[in-house]
């Protein structure tokens, strides 16, 4: 019924709350910005977004901008905008590029 | 004080190597959607550009106006994107925005439980900590008890309230101008505010 | 059906899967309309890429913490305000 991002008084998750801040990775930066640039484009919208972001079946246990990742991904690829083995494959080029560390 | 918004030059959408999964599909995806015309490297640099350029002193000067004008505290209350454009934050888009204001009798919580709504047209990117699970989860059940983790305890009998951001509304909070601050300006006043007590886990020039 | 401003009402359990942006933790419990936020597209339906189904009205809808949870600690008087959309409402 409810997903794993219905979180209002869950128990699981006791605290105390972390409160450090890490400072925001580029990659993080343009997760937020893909994703908002085809908000503005009209190619999806928040609530597809979110949609896809709860429906990720490794929710708990991926980071925000993660998560993110995951469901613009999943998003251009339900669109047919990109298929998921060119992103594997691109990805995997990038990796070798910056020499695989 | 929380983050005041840098100003870094990012002439290329970062230049940030981290090689983990998700950070790689996330430039192949980047350069895939550039290369099929899908979306421009300016499209996404103005993104980065937008998020970048808000931060929490949006916030403290709208609240700083709000304690010393009356009539822009009403205009902020009731039409929360107009009065941001006063100030030359841009708001604009298709969410609403509600400032909701502290009271000797109501003291007010933002959260998203669902995801992580918050007012970055205004205040920019949410703190890690807004965004967490546990703050999620907690916040709608024991306010009081987050409060305390930011060493803020409200005053005796006030009324705690937690907004769920649950639709398109994005909250912000109007924390209350503290005593002793008479004939401050409003450049001073801003500085007072805090994003902590924008969103309602501490209040402004209050500790425990 | 809409509802007044102060009306008592009933957060509807309904077996909705998918995406839906009523919490868990209002579901059956009783609270108030504060007011009308006006009209707005489904996100059930935007979700799912339906734009072209009818709006429905938003309420904000305010709850006594002592009325959701069960070992509430804070105030009697705390509250807690909710955006819900008119399906998710009925009259109690």
């Amino acid at each position: 019924m409810s997903g794993p991002h219905d979180l209002g008084g869950a128990k699981d998750f006791p605290g105390p709350i972390d409160k450090s801040q890490h400072e925001v990775e580029d990659w993080e930066r343009l997760t937020d910005a893909i994703t908002t640039a085809l908000d503005g484009k009209g190619i999806k919208t928040t609530d597809q977004h979110r949609r896809a972001v709860e429906s990720l079946e490794n929710y708990g246990e991926l980071g925000y901008y993660e998560r993110w990742a995951a469901a613009t991904e999943k998003l251009l690829v339900e669109k047919g905008i990109l298929t998921k083995e060119e992103i594997d494959e691109r990805a995997a080029e990038i990796k070798r590029e910056w020499g695989g560390e | 004080m929380s983050g005041n918004g840098h100003n870094h030059d990012h002439p290329h959408p970062g230049t940030g190597r981290t090689a983990t999964p998700h950070a790689l599909r996330v430039r192949a995806m980047e350069k895939l959607l550039v290369e099929k015309g899908v979306l421009t490297e300016a499209e996404i640099q103005d993104r980065i550009s937008y998020m970048d350029s808000r931060s929490p002193a949006n916030g403290a000067r709208l609240a700083a106006k709000a304690w010393t004008d009356e009539a822009f505290k009403e205009r902020l209350l009731t039409d929360t994107k107009s009065a941001a454009l006063e100030l030359g934050v841009d708001a604009s888009g298709p969410v609403e925005f509600i400032v909701v204001e502290n009271t000797p009798e109501v003291h007010n919580l933002i959260v998203c439980t669902l995801c992580s709504c918050y007012p970055r047209a205004i205040l920019g990117r949410p703190p890690d900590w807004y965004k967490s699970f546990e703050y999620r989860s907690r916040a709608v059940k024991e306010p009081r008890a987050v409060m305390r983790e930011f060493d803020y305890e409200p005053p005796e009998g006030i009324e705690v309230r937690v907004h769920d951001s649950t639709a398109d509304i994005r909250y912000m909070i109007l924390p209350m101008r503290p005593e002793g601050t008479e004939g401050m300006s409003e450049e001073e006043l801003a500085e007072l505010v805090t994003r902590d007590s924008l969103v309602g886990v501490t209040e402004v020039g209050r500790v425990r | 059906m809409s509802f007044a401003d102060g009306e008592s009402i009933r957060v509807r359990d309904l077996d909705k899967g998918g995406h839906v942006r009523a919490p868990r933790y209002v579901r059956g419990k009783r609270g108030e309309i504060v007011h009308l936020l006006g009209e707005f597209k489904n996100p059930e339906d935007l979700a799912y890429g339906e734009y072209e189904r009818p709006t429905k009205p938003l309420y904000r809808v305010l709850f006594r913490q002592s009325d959701l949870w069960e070992d509430y600690e804070g105030n009697s008087d705390d509250t807690l305000v909710v955006d819900i959309y008119e399906h998710w409402l009925e009259g109690a």
